[in-house]
């Protein structure tokens, strides 16, 4: 099974089997726009998302990363670490300190 | 000049196969791996025993003995196929040392089981591995030395896939036989290896080390080959605490 995963605010679609890493999203865009992604650990903070649909669709929130993302500033559920997230369905991202 | 470095796994990042291709070999892998415990039922003499209704407690307490033994020693060439890893790719090595980091003690889930089953720590220690534990650990060195780690690794998917798929089976088996009080450890271990999605993980490694379509052959060869050598030990173990036994009373 494949999800789409929608990338703002290019609006670039991917599209992943289940229970793919969100890390994947490096390979499949080469030369685009991206995520960026550091120690993929959930330690280094790098590749903090907002999630704009499908919040529920990206795998549990543990607790070191929901109190990692608060200090990072990015406090509440809309904000992941894209390193710690799994395709469960579809849904649309945007790295969270994005500016145009 | 020009720039001696190499080996450092940054040469190409880009995995050979993208996700979907890599859900199409995975596939194709586990049909593999199905077709292999179809035959391994079949050839494997007492291959069911440990999920049938009674079990030989001497055959069990060995089982439980060589298993810890081939975590204690496996993790050793496992540890050493982290360096290769990193070699060839940093991302595959960072999945192999976390997978790694779960599984490194759980040897002592075996042990207590086997407390349970009545073999003291010292006499386990007191217990050399069968020879067919010890091929299994110069395979992998083998392995490391002249193909490199993709081999080892390969055991860890085949291993983990029959666990996920089998073991269930086994533990609700061993709860009515052993007695669900005495197999504690071995149920601690299949709640990692299934809640933690280890097949899954070292599938992801394993992505990383397929560089082109000869890896490709040689992890399906991989399979075939530890199929065997595990076939080895399960002989072994027939025909130390079953076969034997057979022999005498006749």
């Amino acid at each position: 099974m494949l999800f789409k995963v929608t990338l703002m605010p290019h609006k670039t679609e991917v599209w992943l089997p289940a229970n793919a890493p969100l890390t994947d999203l490096e390979y499949e865009l080469i030369g685009k726009l991206s995520i960026p992604f550091g120690c993929r650990a959930g330690a280094c903070g790098v590749c903090a998302i907002e999630v704009i649909e499908g919040i529920n669709d990206l795998g549990e929130k543990e607790a070191n990363e929901a109190s990692f993302l608060e200090e990072l500033g990015y406090a509440g559920d809309r904000y992941r670490l894209a390193c710690q997230c799994r395709v469960l369905g579809e849904t649309t991202i945007r790295v969270a300190d994005y500016t145009e | 000049m020009f720039n001696r470095v190499k080996n450092v796994g940054f040469e190409n990042r880009m995995p050979y196969l993208n996700a979907l291709a890599s859900e199409k070999l995975r596939f194709e892998v586990d049909t593999i791996i199905d077709g292999q415990i179809e035959r391994w039922y079949e050839t494997v003499p007492y291959a069911a025993h440990l999920e049938g209704k009674t079990v030989d407690s001497e055959y069990y307490r060995r089982h439980l003995i060589e298993t810890a033994w081939r975590i204690r020693l496996l993790r050793v060439s496992e540890s050493k196929a982290l360096a290769e890893i990193a070699k060839r790719s940093p991302e595959a090595a960072q999945i192999w040392a976390n997978y790694e980091r779960e599984e490194m003690l759980h040897d002592e889930l075996f042990i207590q089981d086997l407390v349970r089953a009545g073999v003291s720590r010292e006499q386990f220690l007191a217990t050399e591995p069968y020879l067919s534990t010890k091929l299994l650990t110069g395979y992998f060195s083998y392995l490391l030395d002249h193909e490199g780690p993709l081999g080892v690794v390969a055991y860890s998917y085949l291993v983990e896939y029959v666990n996920v798929k089998l073991e269930p089976k086994k533990i609700q088996a061993l709860k009515e036989s052993v007695g669900e009080n005495n197999i504690g450890g071995q149920i601690s271990h299949s709640h990692t290896d299934i809640n933690d999605d280890h097949p899954g993980e070292v599938w992801a490694a394993i992505r990383f080390l397929l560089r082109n379509d000869d890896d490709i052959q040689s992890l399906k060869r991989y399979l075939a080959e530890h199929q065997s050598v595990l076939a080895l030990y399960f002989k072994e173990l027939y025909e130390d605490k079953i076969g034997s036994t057979l022999q005498k009373a006749a």
